[in-house]
C-alpha cells in the first residue's frame, strides 16, 4: 500500500509533458484556461541560464476571447500585480521568469504557471461574462473620484410617468444625471438612444431654475454599436459623453472650474 | 446570455461576408503572435467580426467569431490542445461552438480542417467554408518573425 504523499511524489510529475518546438522545450502543463484550452510553457536554455516563458501564449488567449481592442487600464494594472506577487516580467507580451541558480525548475514552472492562470482568469472580468456590468463601471469609476452619487433613482417626469435615473451625482459645483447607454446590438441601439430621449424630455423641466442638473448621455463606446444619429440626436437634448474617454466624461460631472 | 436558437441562426446565416482584404499586423504587445480583426456584414445584420491570432513560435493558430454583446461564439485552434468539461482530451486540432449549457467550452475535432497550423492562408479557407463566411478580399500570408528571441 502506497501512501498518498507517496504518490503525490511519484506521480505529479507525469502530469506535465515535454516536446520540442521551434528551439524550445515544449511543457504541457495539467493547467486550463477558463475556456477549457490546455496551458503550455516554454523553456530555453542559453549559456547556462534556463528562461521560462508562455511565449506570448496567455495575453494571445486573452485577446482572442474580447470583443474590445485593448486592455482595459484596470486589467493592465492587475496583470503588473499578479507579476510583482509571483517574480513574473512582463516582456513583449510574454510572461517570462529566468530560473535562478538555486531555484528547482518544478518551482519556477508552478509559479509561472500560476502567473499563466491568474492573468487569464482577467476573462472572468468581461463584460460580455456578465460578471461586471458598464453600470458596475461606472459606480466604481465615480467612486475612485470621490463624487457622491444615488443610483436608479426614480424622478417623475412632466407627464406623470415615473423616470428611473441610472446616476445622479453631486458635486459641489455641479449636479448631474447620467444615462447609461448600452446595448450588444445594433438592432437594439435606436430604441435604446429613444428610450434615453424620452427621459430627458421629460424631466427636462428639472433643468429650470437654480436646480441647474447637467444631463448627460454615457455611450458605452467599447463596442462599435452606434451611429454618428445616435450621437447627434442625444447631443441636442443632454451632454453626450464617451465610455471610452473616462477623463473627459470626469470634467462634466466635476468640474474643476 | 445568447440563446442556441439564435447561435444556430447566426451559424447557418450563409449571408456572412467579409468585404476588404485581410493583412496580419503586430498585437498591442508587440509579442510574437500577429492578428487580424476583419467586420463581418450579412442580411441579418447580426453584431459579428473575426479575429484571427497566428504565434509562429510556438505554431498556434486561432480564427474565432465574435458576437458583440455574447462574446466568443465559435472558434478555431490549431496546436492548443483543450479539455471538456467532461474530461475528455480533445486535441490539437479543435472547434469550440457555442452551447447555452457550457457557453464555448466544449470542443471537438473538425475533419473539415486538413490545412496544418502553418498554413494560416489555408486554414483560413476552410474555416470560412465551414463557417459559411463569404470572403469578398484577400488574405496575406503572415509576415515572417524572428524565431530567435533575445530573452
Amino acid at each position: 500500500m502506497v501512501s498518498p504523499c507517496t504518490e503525490i511524489a511519484n506521480t505529479v510529475g507525469e502530469l506535465y509533458e515535454c516536446s520540442s518546438i521551434n528551439g524550445f522545450v515544449r511543457i504541457r502543463t495539467p493547467y486550463l484556461y477558463p475556456d477549457g484550452d490546455v496551458i503550455d510553457l516554454y523553456l530555453q536554455e542559453k549559456d547556462g541560464q534556463i528562461t521560462l516563458t508562455d511565449l506570448g501564449d496567455t495575453l494571445r488567449w486573452l485577446r482572442m476571447q474580447t470583443v474590445t481592442r485593448q486592455k482595459t487600464d484596470k486589467q493592465e494594472a492587475l496583470i503588473r500585480d499578479i507579476c510583482l506577487t509571483l517574480g513574473i516580467e512582463q516582456y513583449r507580451g510574454m510572461l517570462l521568469l529566468r530560473v535562478k541558480q538555486n531555484e528547482p525548475l518544478a518551482s519556477a514552472i508552478t509559479r509561472l504557471a500560476q502567473a499563466t492562470i491568474r492573468v487569464s482568469d482577467l476573462w472572468f472580468t468581461f463584460r460580455t461574462r456578465a460578471f461586471e456590468s458598464i453600470q458596475e463601471e461606472v459606480a466604481e469609476f465615480l467612486s475612485e473620484l470621490k463624487i457622491p452619487f444615488t443610483q436608479n433613482e426614480k424622478v417623475r417626469g412632466r407627464s406623470g410617468r415615473t423616470r428611473t435615473i441610472d446616476f445622479h451625482t453631486r458635486h459641489p459645483r455641479q449636479s448631474a444625471f447620467i444615462e447609461v447607454l448600452s446595448t450588444g446590438s445594433r438592432a437594439a441601439a435606436n430604441a435604446k438612444v429613444d428610450s434615453i430621449f424620452a427621459t430627458w424630455s421629460d424631466t427636462h423641466y428639472l433643468k429650470v431654475g437654480q436646480n441647474d442638473i447637467k444631463f448627460v448621455s454615457l455611450f458605452d463606446d467599447t463596442l462599435d454599436i452606434w451611429t454618428a444619429d445616435n450621437f447627434q440626436f442625444l447631443e441636442g437634448i443632454s451632454d453626450v459623453a464617451y465610455w471610452s474617454r473616462p477623463e473627459q466624461f470626469a470634467e462634466l460631472v466635476a468640474p474643476k472650474s | 446570455m445568447l440563446p442556441q436558437e439564435e447561435f444556430e441562426e447566426i451559424i447557418n446565416d450563409a449571408s456572412k461576408r467579409i468585404e476588404s482584404d485581410i493583412a496580419w499586423d503586430e498585437d498591442e504587445d508587440h509579442s510574437p503572435a500577429v492578428e487580424f480583426r476583419a467586420e463581418i456584414a450579412s442580411e441579418t445584420g447580426y453584431p459579428l467580426f473575426v479575429k484571427g491570432s497566428y504565434n509562429p513560435l510556438t505554431e498556434k493558430l486561432t480564427y474565432a467569431l465574435i458576437h458583440r454583446g455574447a462574446g466568443r461564439i465559435y472558434a478555431l485552434d490549431l496546436g492548443q490542445d483543450h479539455r471538456n468539461p467532461n474530461g475528455q482530451l480533445v486535441g490539437e486540432k479543435h472547434k469550440h461552438r457555442w452551447d447555452e449549457n457550457v457557453r464555448d467550452k466544449d470542443a471537438y475535432v473538425p475533419t473539415d480542417i486538413t490545412a496544418p497550423a502553418t498554413e494560416p492562408v489555408n486554414v483560413w479557407q476552410q474555416f470560412c467554408a465551414e463557417a459559411r463566411i463569404t470572403h469578398n478580399g484577400a488574405m496575406k500570408s503572415p509576415p515572417p518573425t524572428q524565431l530567435d528571441l533575445f530573452f
